[in-house]
């Protein structure tokens, strides 16, 4: 570790009704890889967008390089070497890798476009971080993960001194991950100043040389990691003690009926001949790598994509499900692993979302019955402990948390008895996590039925009664919750990747 | 990884239509296909080009610009006062009517990315405002613009040459081709048309990348304004007389053909010779089916019907790719 | 600035045409002494205020009306306010102006309908509020009883009329060595005016052609196909082609006009009102073809058409007189708020050509 490149002081910074960051401190040095932590809404993006330009903060300072600076937008922020790999994927679809790499900064030929300096630079820039990744390809025909990797080619390339990585593993697979990892400590050899900000812990204790905690807009504290524990740090984020360990045995009875048989679902190149059984109360886990088809599953059961084969069962009779209104007939509920764009309407309130799907339930004659909407709506945030001032906050100002929250309460309004969780805690704080899994517990125990998607090995043994494979759209292994251990399922998951 | 491209693109499709279109009209009416008919055709085609071009630039931002239609009656009826009233040079009143274009389509940007209205709202208010601007600088009064036969009509032969024997030349479409062309390369190969495409495709990403979207968002708006100027030239020259209050109604036929032309109506896509084919197809159809027994209502029904084919591939195109 | 200085012209050019009451035989198309006489003497009992809606302001001919109207209101010492819609299809807008005007309670409103059936209600309206309406320009036929006043209108069958006998006389040494066409360009099927006109046109051409022992057969809009008389089925000498666009627009009207100039039998064409007679110029501008092979005939005046006419690219073109029905027009209205009971005032319309362009009687309802 170097000396101090970055300090923020004092930053203060309101919004009506919230006030955001109060009074926070933060520090980097050259050479370190500093994590940032704390739940969501806990202030760590807003520092970031105050420091990056995005936000004016209202006071404070914010010394960089010895001087002290104030960006204006991200341009400012970019010419001074201060980048942002963003959480959310920021690229444009419509256009090329290189193109994307070098938006805003296009090598130029009088008046023209360079694209071909373009696409040699990414290439340059791609053989350095070993990534293979052609520079012509659109971007919208990339996977996630290879978006994401982009992402970070395009951070690396702005000659930066400082690089912020905002939840930069939720979208990649292990193996991205270890890559990923490679990178960094190959940037912290170059003297450069880190900041990653993550929810996983184990990555935290991996990656990091420091660790500063923010909860509700306020610094907490500021560790080395090498000289804490997990808990140490979970303690400060929100206070008290909250690891559980894996499920030793299946919580469904040896005799419970089974609720839904697929047999045979083909769905493009994605969904491959996969055929399981979910029965009365059980949490089915479906593990995989980023791409494993597991998401493109759930969506062509659901009806959302079309499906190419294959039969569905519902209680033993044979139904059709076409669309998602066949499904939600048939008493199937999904909840997306893209809350922004196919579960929530962001610019409504809690209250309309959540009867959303059932608002039929709610009429009286022709009108809405807006003291039954309410109540419910009041109910679940109770039950669901989202943290909002109102039922009629709009959903756009509710944390990821928050949303996912009012994501689960509209179907369970709706009262669905098949429940398709994608990513159920991605990118939600630990605490919430927590409520979340409870949840999905009492779900279970009432004799719901659970389908979860997930990329977290830990979350995959924590929950689930049964564990389902897939690799490369196919269906790879199934597992019961005694017999599975994470090597055994990475090596399902891994079969075919040499 | 990457996938071959089809040959068969939008613009590629759209194209062969315009030659069978031709072609039919011509074998179902001889009369379509005389020398003077191509040139009429032509005549009126300009104005409705060059609007699509400079519309294609909103619509690929994802936005609209509806006010080029009043705008450039607007614009051609200020440049006509001008000469009429004021003996302002041809050349500088035309100048005029293209800058007043421009300032209209700054106007637009400033709206929409500076006071954050919606495209269609902002345009929509300038449009009604351009229509009754043009009352107002005239005094509500139908503006003719010097006839080719008089002193300052120099402006005819931009767009219309007549050869020692008399032969006519539609001089306007090669403007509109190397106009084309040259929107054509600032879209694909200047670091506007890319941001044009940016702002259309992910606006949020175009942002964070430290691109002024705002100024750029401005830009396009102000293209689209200049263009409308360019065209209310081509109106002059070819109607003659300029009536007020006209002109609402001929931004969707420009509109109409840029998307035809494989613009994307949700933005992040379009090319601008794609546009071009794509106007004169609606062109072709108003101008044809009259040709061939088709009054003016059933063309704008038929039109109508082509434009859902178009906007259907582009979404079956679309899903495709997904 | 411009304004006043068209304001200057105009005036003067009116006060021309009204000291020399039109006294000429073959191109005055009606009498028109009766109506005037009138008006001998008038004086406004207040200084009324009256509402005009006219059709539009797309065409110079209506702010030709206007400044006659300028003129009557500052001799009787009445004002006036004029609107209109912006294009002549609007006739939804045209009724809703129409029906503000009467709900202001003015002493008189002056009218131009878009589509006189549109604007019946409206008029019951009036009637029942006791608002006297003038129409002008186009009459209006079941106008409510009590609502209509006074009509001052051009005679628009005889305007039609007069486009035909001139233009037939150019064109009948042609007629007899195998089929012909005439065309006529209208710009709707739905204003009463343009249907008087088109049909005067349409029905005094067959009874012309008739009275030479030749046929006509109809084709084209079937509004104007229905309604002509005389015309037969199928083989004639004469084929008679109406032509109407979607709207009132030049460019559309010049397509229209297009498809019958590329006709190769083609011999004639009449386009029945200022836009139409431009859709028609706009469409030769590159075929070249009238005043050369085919007989072009137009209506109203405007700078194109008067350059046409000018050039010999038309035969020539009926004129109405606008000035004067704008000034009629207000006469009528104050009368009429002073409680006069009125008869209706026909206005004149002339044929003019490049040899009587400059005459004083033609010269002033020649607007730009």
């Amino acid at each position: 570790m170097g000396e101090v490149i970055l300090t923020m002081k004092n930053i203060d910074k309101s919004f009506p009704g919230v006030h955001a960051l109060d009074h926070v401190d933060f520090e980097l040095k050259r050479g370190e890889v500093h994590a940032l932590m704390g739940e969501n809404g806990a202030g760590k993006s807003t520092l970031m967008k105050v420091l990056t330009g995005i936000y004016t903060k209202d006071s404070g300072t914010i010394t960089y390089e010895g001087r002290e600076v104030e960006f204006h937008n991200t341009h400012d922020a970019q010419a001074a070497g201060i980048v942002i790999v963003h959480q959310e994927l920021n690229m444009v679809g419509d256009l090329t890798v290189a193109q994307n790499i070098f938006i805003g900064r296009e090598f130029k030929k009088g008046f023209m476009i360079d694209d071909r300096k373009m696409i040699q630079e990414s290439k340059k820039l791609f053989d350095e971080l070993h990534i293979n990744i052609d520079p012509k390809a659109k971007m919208s025909d990339l996977t996630v993960g290879k978006q994401q990797m982009c992402e970070i080619a395009k951070a690396i390339s702005h000659q930066a001194k400082v690089i912020i990585f905002d939840e930069p593993s939720a979208a990649l697979t292990e193996k991205e991950i270890e890559d990923l990892f490679a990178i960094i400590r190959d940037l912290r050899k170059q003297n450069l100043g880190i900041i990653y900000i993550s929810h996983r812990m184990d990555e935290i204790k991996v990656i990091t040389d420091r660790v500063t905690v923010m909860r509700d807009g306020a610094y907490v504290g500021t560790l080395i990691t090498d000289e804490c524990t997990k808990e140490d740090i979970i303690n400060m984020m929100v206070g008290r003690v909250i690891y559980e360990d894996p499920k030793t045995h299946s919580m469904v009875p040896a005799d419970a009926p089974v609720v839904l048989k697929v047999e045979h679902l083909n769905a493009g190149k994605m969904v491959q001949d996969v055929s399981f059984e979910l029965r009365k109360g059980e949490i089915l886990g479906f593990s995989g790598l980023m791409g494993a088809g597991r998401t493109e599953m759930a969506r062509a059961l659901f009806g959302a994509d079309p499906k190419t084969g294959g039969d569905i069962y519902i209680n033993g009779k044979k139904v059709t499900i076409n669309s998602p209104e066949d499904a939600v007939k048939n008493g199937i509920g999904y909840l997306s692993e893209d809350r922004k764009r196919f579960g929530i309407v962001v610019q409504k309130t809690i209250t309309e979302n959540s009867t959303l799907a059932t608002l039929p339930k709610y009429m009286s004659g022709l009108f809405i019955n807006k003291g039954a909407e309410k109540e419910v709506t009041e109910q679940y945030i109770k039950e669901l402990d989202t943290k909002t001032p109102s039922a009629d906050q709009l959903v756009v100002n509710l944390s990821g948390g928050n949303q996912q929250k009012v994501v689960i309460a509209k179907w369970l309004v709706r009262n669905c008895d098949i429940l398709i969780f994608d990513e159920p805690t991605r990118g939600i704080d630990v605490g919430a996590k927590n409520e979340i899994y409870k949840l999905m517990n009492r779900l279970a125990a009432e004799g719901k039925s659970i389908i979860m998607i997930s990329s977290e090995m830990t979350e995959i043994l924590r929950m689930s009664d049964r564990i389902i494979v897939m690799c490369e759209g196919k269906k790879t292994g199934e597992i019961s919750i005694e017999e599975a251990t994470q090597e055994a399922i990475m090596d399902k998951a891994t079969r075919d990747i040499k | 990884m990457t996938k071959k491209k089809s040959i068969f693109t939008q613009e590629v499709i759209v194209g062969i239509v315009l030659v069978a279109l031709y072609f039919i009209f011509r074998t179902i009416s001889s009369d379509f296909g005389k020398y003077t008919t191509f040139l009429s055709m032509m005549d009126i085609s300009y104005y409705y080009a060059l609007m699509a071009i400079g519309v294609a630039f909103p619509l690929i931002t994802g936005g609209v610009d509806l006010s080029i239609g009043t705008g450039m009656i607007c614009y051609a009826l200020a440049g006509g006062c001008l000469i009429r009233f004021y003996n302002v040079p041809t050349g500088l009143a035309m100048l005029v009517s293209i800058l007043f274009g421009l300032g209209i389509g700054l106007a637009n940007g400033v709206l929409i990315s500076v006071m954050g209205l919606p495209p269609f709202l902002a345009t929509l208010c300038t449009c009604m405002i351009t229509r009754g601007l043009g009352s107002v600088v005239t005094g509500s009064f139908a503006i003719p613009w010097p006839t080719a036969k008089q002193d300052n009509g120099w402006f005819h032969s931009i767009f219309k040459i007549t050869l020692a024997d008399k032969t006519k030349l539609p001089l306007g479409l090669v403007w509109i081709i190397l106009l084309m062309l040259i929107m054509q390369f600032v879209l694909a190969h200047t670091r506007f048309g890319r941001y044009t495409i940016a702002i259309g495709s992910n606006k949020e990403a175009a942002i964070l990348s430290g691109i002024n979207v705002k100024f750029y968002h401005i830009m396009v708006y102000a293209v689209s304004g200049l263009f409308a100027g360019l065209a209310s030239i081509a109106y002059a020259a070819v109607i003659k007389t300029v009536q007020p209050g006209t002109g609402a109604g001929m931004e969707l036929d420009a509109i109409g053909g840029a998307i035809v032309g494989g613009v994307s109506a949700s933005g992040g896509y379009g090319t601008i010779y794609g546009t071009v084919i794509g106007a004169y197809v609606i062109l072709f159809l108003k101008q044809g089916l009259p040709y061939i027994g088709f009054n003016a209502n059933m063309q704008q029904i038929i039109t109508g019907f082509v434009l859902i084919g178009a906007v259907t591939i582009d979404i079956i195109k679309r899903k495709v790719i997904k | 600035m411009k304004k006043k200085m068209l304001a200057v012209m105009m005036s003067a050019m009116l006060v021309g045409s009204l000291m020399a009451v039109p006294a000429f035989a073959a191109e005055n198309l009606s009498d028109t002494t009766e109506g005037i006489a009138q008006f001998d003497g008038l004086e406004a009992k207040e200084a009324y205020d009256f509402q005009i809606v006219v059709k539009s302001f797309q065409s110079t001919y209506w702010q030709a009306a206007l400044q006659g109207m300028d003129q009557a209101a500052e001799e009787l010492g009445v004002t006036y306010s004029a609107q209109g819609p912006a294009s002549e299809s609007d006739i939804a807008d045209q009724v809703n102006m129409l029906n503000s005007a009467i709900n202001g309670a003015p002493a008189g409103v002056g009218l131009a309908a878009c589509d006189t059936s549109s604007v019946l209600e409206s008029l019951q309206d009036a009637a029942d509020a006791g608002v006297p309406i003038v129409a002008f320009d186009t009459g209006i036929a079941d106008a409510p009883e009590g609502s209509v006043v006074c009509t001052v209108v051009t005679d628009n069958t005889a305007a039609g009329e007069v486009a035909a006998v001139n233009l037939y006389e150019a064109v009948k040494d042609q007629l007899g060595n195998g089929t012909v066409r005439i065309g006529e360009i209208n710009q709707d099927n739905y204003a009463l005016n343009i249907q008087q006109r088109g049909l005067g046109f349409i029905n005094k051409l067959i009874e012309l052609a008739a009275a030479d022992g030749y046929t006509v057969a109809m084709e084209g809009n079937e509004f104007y196909v229905d309604a002509a008389e005389g015309a037969v089925e199928g083989d004639a000498d004469i084929i008679l082609e109406v032509r109407v666009p979607a709207q009132t627009t030049v460019d559309l009207c010049s397509t229209e006009a297009g498809t019958i100039l590329d006709k190769e039998d083609t011999i004639a064409v009449f386009g029945s009102n200022q836009t139409a007679a431009e859709g028609l110029l706009v469409a030769n501008d590159n075929r070249e073809v009238l005043g050369d092979t085919v007989v072009g005939v137009g209506f109203d005046a405007g700078t194109s058409i008067k350059a046409a006419v000018e050039d010999g690219t038309f035969l020539g073109a009926v004129t109405q007189s606008p000035l004067m029905m704008g000034y009629y027009c207000i006469y009528a209205l104050t009368a009429a708020a002073n409680g006069e009971e009125l008869i209706d005032v026909p206005t004149d319309g002339y044929w003019y050509d490049a040899s009587n362009m400059d005459d004083e009687n033609i010269a002033p309802n020649l607007y730009d």
